[in-house]
């Protein structure tokens, strides 16, 4: 095969992978099977999977697959970068066809990867996950559940809803509804807190694309500063064959990473090639091949020093005792309600912020956390039952989470798993402020022995009129705190029954 | 050059879209002045025909609007109650008594079926939802008509339409008996006036459920905290979005809802009822094996008659009176002719 061909048959595998990623992303929603697992790309990551294994010290049998992306990287270097991970194809296809300069194939800013990857890993040993929202797959995943898609099906769901309104295109628009609702891009109407930042800091990784091509990929992605320190002892590497060359460049101008370096003969260092196999196909002379080598790769300037490792120690020591001293630490919020089982189990030392969990609520109620879990838990999952609830019949996030940071619950076990305690505001609640009937929270209340009873009470009202009226009142030994009562709550604004961490 | 010409791609889909999308608004205007839906500008500040309260037995055949259903001919009961082992059975007896399947769904009529399927918590042993044997027998009897479509949805208020339609059984019963479900999908609600409307002028609903054929109405007889007890005019607030609103004076409310979508068929299912902790149950100690299936073309009569399987009366049940005196229907079922029928 020519180089051409290989590139081609490269860029066809990326397409393959983010159709993938894409068609598990849509799988994953309340009792979808996919014919793999729905969250392969997590069980593929070698950073979530050590991270998550250092920080809960324990071993976790689904995300040993990241020791085939390990073994990838033995074999083909920083292969998964220029081939399969998602986010690169992403960043392949946005950016510029006309690159900027390309910077000093030893620029020394290439070590900010290895940096954030030491600190995430000297964090995870002291227990502590939270840089894991800047794991490549973990954005990607993030980004699409709670900005992308949602802005999809809002946009849908108004296209349909304006053009519905034209007699004939009532039946065309039935069909299409169904396709879409099949394929979960309409319906549910999700929406999430921070999808815009979201979007915004995505939109960010790309216009990063501009200063450099793959300026993520060569400057900041921790899990491309993994995969190229294993790379340095990869098999296949990039080699130039100095008596073909002719010294034109091309290949260092193409270079998506900008590692081909002028100065050593157009040499690539294996920690920093992607084998996108580009140079190969710009190259007049074929001069460029990948061949086996066995004796490890140089260590070049920029990557990870003793010091640097010392450094990062420091660094994650200080970060990690910063967030224990947080006042979030100290006393938690009264609205941090986690997904059923998720508080029991210790959350934050399991969760890998990879957004699942929050995919799979069919209400999206599961919400990323901004304030409630501190800063440490930053994206983690947390239930704001105004915006959703969590639904009596469904046990999908324990289902979907890949490291069991929200324990896979019967559904039985999950129907009695209390996530908090419902308050009303006798203040604002209909019946109590204005003594007229509503009991909207205990209609909607799905446990069998309702936790809201209605007494039927003679009041005055606020005109000084007399009416009988029945009041809501919690019992809290029934109390799932599953929030439905205050997703429904009539009030305008903030609920009147609100439900509060246990 | 690619570069301009992608420029220029973009540029004029740019003008293509808005171009398009300016068309369809337009269009959509005149389309919703012409919609059925979009109801008269007539204003009926008139209060039409409101019948005088209190005043002795309301007609057996209601006065006002034009109820969509064909009047009885001679033998047929006015309501039918049918008691036995098989909901099947029970859903053919009664519907027989009153005039057969078809003088309600003529041949290539498009169907709408509504049972209560109000959650996705628990199969219909809990009497949360209404029997798929129920809803199953109405789909073949409407296919037998000579029905064109039969389709049968609800709007879960807990859980997915999706999850709730397989946990109650009644996807399969449906998809059984030759019908489809179908999930409420937002665009097909509209906003229009209600006529008779007092308290509610106008109602963002399911536009099916205004311009189906023949919109037959299954509840399943249940306790509601409320309302007391949630039977056919209780389940319409299952085609309407905003159902929390429903809440403050919801026996009118409810009255109105009724005033506007005035379904062909009411069908009460009460082979299970659910006596306590309603709507949504989850408690076997709370459900009676009633086996029983009410019929008539009389929505308001049919929730009278079903009050007396909670030991009630029609009174009790704050809609039924308030309908009755808007005219949709009687709740003195000692006017009327009731049959009763064990299968």
């Amino acid at each position: 095969m020519t180089p051409q061909s290989w590139r081609r048959m490269r860029q066809a595998v990326q397409i393959l992978a983010v159709l993938l990623f894409t068609y598990l992303l849509l799988g994953t929603r309340q009792g979808l099977p996919t014919f793999l697992p729905h969250d392969l790309f997590f069980r593929v990551d070698p950073l979530a999977g050590a991270a998550a294994m250092l920080a809960g010290r324990r071993w976790i049998p689904a995300l040993a697959l990241g020791l085939a992306t390990i073994a990838l990287a033995v074999v083909a270097g920083r292969a998964w970068c220029g081939w399969l991970c998602p986010l690169g194809a992403v960043l392949d296809w946005t950016r510029p066809r006309k690159p900027a300069a390309q910077d000093d194939p030893r620029g020394n800013w290439r070590t900010a990867k290895h940096a954030l990857l030491l600190v995430i890993l000297w964090a995870a040993l002291l227990g502590n996950l939270t840089l894991l929202i800047l794991d490549p797959l973990t954005i990607l995943f993030r980004t699409m559940t709670a900005s992308v898609l949602p802005a999809v099906n809002a946009l849908l769901t108004a296209a349909e809803s304006a053009l519905y309104a034209i007699g004939p295109l009532q039946r065309p628009l039935e069909w299409a509804d169904r396709i879409l609702r099949g394929v979960g891009l309409v319906g549910g109407e999700p929406a999430f807190q921070q999808g815009i930042v979201l979007a915004l800091l995505f939109g960010a990784i790309v216009a990063l694309n501009a200063v450099r091509p793959r300026f993520w990929c060569r400057y900041l992605c921790p899990l491309g500063a993994l995969l190229g320190l294993v790379s340095k002892v990869a098999f296949l590497r990039h080699r130039v064959d100095a008596d073909a060359c002719i010294a034109c460049g091309k290949c260092a101008r193409a270079c998506p990473t900008g590692t081909i370096d002028p100065a050593r003969g157009y040499a690539a260092d294996p920690a920093e090639c992607t084998l996108c196999l580009d140079c190969a196909a710009v190259c007049p002379t074929n001069a460029v091949g990948f061949r086996g080598h066995l004796a490890p790769a140089a260590w070049r300037e920029y990557d990870p020093s003793r010091r640097q490792a010392l450094l990062a120690l420091g660094a994650a020591v200080a970060g990690v005792g910063l967030l224990r001293a947080a006042p979030a630490a100290r006393r938690e919020s009264p609205w941090l309600i986690r997904p059923p089982g998720a508080r029991e189990n210790g959350l934050l030392d399991k969760c890998i912020r990879c957004g699942e969990c929050m995919k799979v609520c069919p209400t999206s109620g599961l919400q990323p956390s901004l304030f409630a879990a501190g800063l440490e838990g930053l994206w983690t999952p947390v239930l704001v039952p105004r915006l959703g609830y969590c639904d009596y019949s469904c046990h999908s996030c324990g289902q979907a989470c890949p490291t069991g940071a929200i324990p896979p619950l019967a559904l039985d076990d999950k129907r009695r798993a209390v996530l908090g305690v419902a308050y009303i505001d006798e203040n604002r609640c209909i019946p109590w402020a204005d003594g007229v009937d509503c009991i909207v929270c205990e209609e909607m209340c799905p446990v069998p022995e309702k936790a809201i009873q209605l007494d039927v009470q003679t009041v005055t009202r606020p005109d000084g009129t007399v009416a009988e009226v029945r009041r809501p009142r919690v019992i809290r030994e029934r109390c799932i705190g599953c929030g439905i009562c205050e997703y429904k709550c009539p009030l305008n604004g903030e609920a009147a029954i609100r439900v509060h961490a246990p | 050059m690619n570069e301009i010409d992608r420029r220029e791609f973009l540029r004029r889909m740019m003008i293509l879209g808005f171009s398009a999308s300016a068309a369809a608004t337009l269009l959509a205007r005149c389309g919703a002045a012409q919609s059925p839906t979009a109801a008269p500008t007539a204003a009926p500040t008139a209060a039409p025909t409101a019948p005088p309260p209190a005043a002795g037995p309301a007609p057996a055949t209601p006065a006002t609007a034009q109820p969509p259903t064909p009047a009885p001919s001679a033998g047929d009961a006015y309501l039918a109650v049918a008691r036995g082992e098989s909901p099947a059975a029970l859903v053919q007896t009664a519907i027989r008594a009153i005039g057969g399947m078809e003088r309600f769904v003529k041949p290539g009529a498009d169907v709408l079926i509504k049972p209560n399927i109000c959650v996705a918590y628990h199969g219909p042993e809990y009497a949360a939802t209404t029997n798929p044997e129920v809803v199953g027998a109405l789909v073949a009897l409407c296919l037998g008509a000579g029905a064109r479509r039969v389709r049968v949805m609800d709007n879960p208020f807990g859980g997915t339409p999706e999850a709730a339609y397989a946990r109650s059984g009644i996807a399969d019963a449906v998809k059984a008996a030759g019908g489809q479900m179908e999930v409420m999908s937002e665009m097909k609600y509209a906003t229009v006036p209600i006529p008779q409307g007092k308290d509610l002028k106008q109602i963002r609903i399911y536009r099916d459920a205004l311009d189906a054929d023949v919109f037959i109405n299954v509840p399943i007889a249940k306790d509601h905290g409320l309302a007391r007890l949630t039977l056919g005019m209780k389940n319409l607030l299952g085609v309407i979005w905003d159902r929390p609103a429903m809440h403050r004076n919801m026996g009118q409310r409810i009255a109105e809802l009724t005033s506007l979508v005035r379904p062909t068929l009411t069908v009460v299912d009460a082979v299970r009822i659910l006596v306590a902790n309603g709507p949504t149950g989850g408690n076997l100690a709370d459900v009676k094996q009633t086996n029983t299936v009410i019929a008539s073309a009389d929505i308001v009569a049919a929730d009278a008659w079903a009050t007396s399987l909670f030991g009630l009366k029609p009174a009790d049940v704050s809609y039924i009176p308030a309908a009755a005196k808007m005219g949709l229907g009687t709740m003195d079922l000692a006017g009327v002719r009731v049959e009763e029928i064990s299968v």
